[in-house]
């Protein structure tokens, strides 16, 4: 009892910002999807939208009777799909990259450090132009890409921990040392293939793009996003143990081997059904982190949730503009976020004077 | 906390760098451990509070086989100030500090009111309550010591375990980390370079050279002008005083 209003006490004491942010992050993600939903090359008004998404969802009202079964199809089969996708995609990008940069003590990490995109890249050129893996059906690209990027991921843990255990370094150089060797392999392939549409179709699955959205894959896609999120803000004692070191953290009673090895299986997972979903996208796992921790800090008690928000509102929009930029056309949605994630960041940096070490 | 330690061997890869050490740290003692550069000092702590694994030999804490105790127990037993401190990330003061409270906290269990009593208290006997709000990464290397040192005092142990610790204080703050410590009346084990500082605050003191404990005892007992001919061929003069009954040391330039 006593325990309790204590943390009722703390809650009003000391946390109030960051979780009224997460309170108001997550009312700005539900407005997102509620206007990015109207968003498209077909105009549909917006009160016909909400009336079939009401009726899809809720089964209320009778859009089915009012609406054109195309204009349906538009509204559930095709923009729902990649904003829910889209928010997936953010927060696993997101949260896989902080956590990357707290496994391997390193601010420059990205979710694809260790390898993970070399890995995909080489298993979706394989697909493409040599056509491994055609068996596994119509989306045999994106698998032959979640087999690369797990498979190598799983080796570059293995590969860190022959002979003793892992630490930051080892991982990181083994990630860079297999993720040389997969680019080498795609790069070869590339260069014997004679199939010009292959190698054009390789260019723009590498750039990324949401457009492959749909509810077979949304249903396992989504719950396994969410759930490691959830399963990462749970951890944030050992998370900001890590970026303390391996010998400090073992004063403070916890061996942080084992705690890596699962934060890379449960990352490299998210990463990889993330690639066969949307193929590679940069960047997003690197700046989100950073921007948040900015203004935040590091701590990762309040930064996971927010750090989850902030990448699948950021990924929204990006792929709003992807979709609107060009009319009648369609922009990887990749180049996008390089091309407007990077000057934010910049900026932000020069402004905000952060430095990842130093500077106040 | 009781520390017992029989016929201890630790290696780096080839390197045999502790020889069959004993060693007896009975509770609230407070020990320092001199020696020349690469004797073995940090190696023996680095063992004792289990960043290293060692070769052979049993290590007993409070009569318990320290490979039958988790890591955590051993957290709620002894904190650690040691010179590695620095690191990328930005984190602020007082979060550094709460990280103390690790080793009592279950899983998903919240940061109480009486952590951050805890955390503020600590803060206050290291004098640095006023930088709680300050960002870890912009303080210099004796304000991050004294932060560190706060951090094991949240840890609320039974010993303290200090690797160096006052390389980077002046000497207010030197004699202040080593007073603070001594005022907790709880175990102190800490590896000293200056024999003055060990002299002034030690109840006894073992020599180590070359992995190996060559003398032990009361500092007066231990700290001859021959002893420190024989650890780091320095020339010294050691003068007693009689008002308080203490050492003190004088070198002579080569």
């Amino acid at each position: 009892m006593k325990k309790k209003t204590d943390q009722g006490i703390d809650f009003f004491d000391k946390t109030p910002i960051y979780i009224i942010t997460s309170i108001i992050l997550l009312a700005l993600l539900i407005l997102s999807i509620l206007i990015a939903v109207g968003f498209g090359s077909v105009n549909i008004s917006i009160v016909e939208i909400y009336e079939i998404i009401i009726y899809k969802v809720f089964g209320i009202g009778n859009a089915i009777e009012t609406s054109d079964p195309s204009t349906i199809d538009i509204v559930w089969l095709i923009r729902l799909p990649r904003i829910i996708l889209a928010i997936a995609v953010g927060m696993g990008l997101s949260t896989s990259g902080m956590v990357m940069q707290a496994i391997v003590k390193n601010p420059l990490a990205d979710p694809y450090v260790l390898g993970v995109s070399s890995g995909a890249s080489l298993g979706a050129t394989l697909a493409i132009l040599l056509g491994v893996g055609s068996f596994f059906g119509p989306n045999y690209v994106g698998i032959a890409a979640f087999i690369g990027a797990f498979g190598v991921s799983i080796s570059v843990i293995t590969m860190a921990n022959v002979k003793g255990k892992s630490n930051s370094t080892k991982l990181l150089l083994s990630g860079m040392a297999l993720s040389t060797l997969c680019s080498s392999f795609s790069s070869f392939i590339v260069y014997f293939s004679d199939s010009a549409e292959g190698i054009r179709t390789v260019t723009y699955w590498m750039m990324g793009s949401l457009s492959g959205a749909n509810w077979d894959s949304i249903k396992f896609i989504l719950p396994i996003v969410l759930l490691s999120t959830m399963f990462f803000i749970s951890q944030y004692r050992t998370l900001n143990l890590m970026l303390l070191g391996d010998e400090t953290s073992i004063t403070l009673g916890r061996d942080l081997h084992k705690y890596r090895i699962i934060y890379l299986i449960v990352s490299s997972l998210n990463i990889g059904i993330i690639v066969y979903a949307s193929g590679i996208i940069g960047f997003v796992g690197l700046i989100i982190p950073h921007i948040v921790r900015m203004v935040f800090g590091t701590d990762h008690k309040k930064i996971t949730l927010i750090i989850a928000l902030v990448g699948s509102i950021f990924l929204i929009w990006m792929d709003v503009l992807s979709r609107i930029l060009i009319e009648g056309s369609e922009l990887p949605i990749g180049i996008i976020i390089s091309m407007i994630g990077a000057p934010i960041f910049i900026y932000l940096m020069i402004n905000k004077s952060y430095g990842f070490g130093g500077g106040e | 906390m009781e520390l017992k330690i029989k016929k201890l061997n630790v290696k780096l890869g080839e390197n045999h760098i502790i020889k069959n050490l004993d060693l007896h740290i009975k509770e609230k003692e407070f020990i320092g451990i001199i020696g020349p550069n690469g004797s073995g000092k940090s190696t023996v702590l680095r063992t004792i509070y289990r960043a290293l694994k060692p070769k052979s030999g049993i290590i007993k804490i409070n009569g318990k086989n320290m490979k039958a105790i988790s890591l955590r127990e051993t957290a709620k037993e002894m904190a650690v100030v040691a010179q590695h401190n620095e690191q990328d990330f930005n984190f602020s003061v007082l979060d550094m500090v709460l990280i103390g409270r690790s080793p009592h906290k279950k899983f998903l269990e919240r940061d109480t009111l009486e952590d951050y009593r805890i955390a503020k208290e600590s803060l206050k006997k290291v004098e640095m309550e006023e930088f709680i709000n300050r960002n870890y990464n912009t303080l210099s290397g004796g304000e991050k010591q004294r932060i560190i040192l706060a951090r094991a005092l949240a840890q609320d142990t039974n010993c303290l375990i200090l690797d160096e610790p006052t390389n980077h204080l002046d000497i207010k703050y030197q004699i202040q980390f080593m007073s603070i410590a001594k005022e907790l009346d709880i175990t102190v084990i800490s590896a000293i370079h200056d024999l003055n500082m060990a002299a002034l605050f030690c109840d006894k003191i073992y020599v180590l050279n070359e992995g190996e404990i060559i003398k032990y005892g009361s500092p007066k007992h231990v700290i001859t002008e021959e002893l420190i001919e024989k650890l780091y061929g320095v020339n010294s003069k050691i003068f007693h005083d009689r008002e308080d009954d203490t050492i003190n040391i004088m070198y002579r330039p080569f």
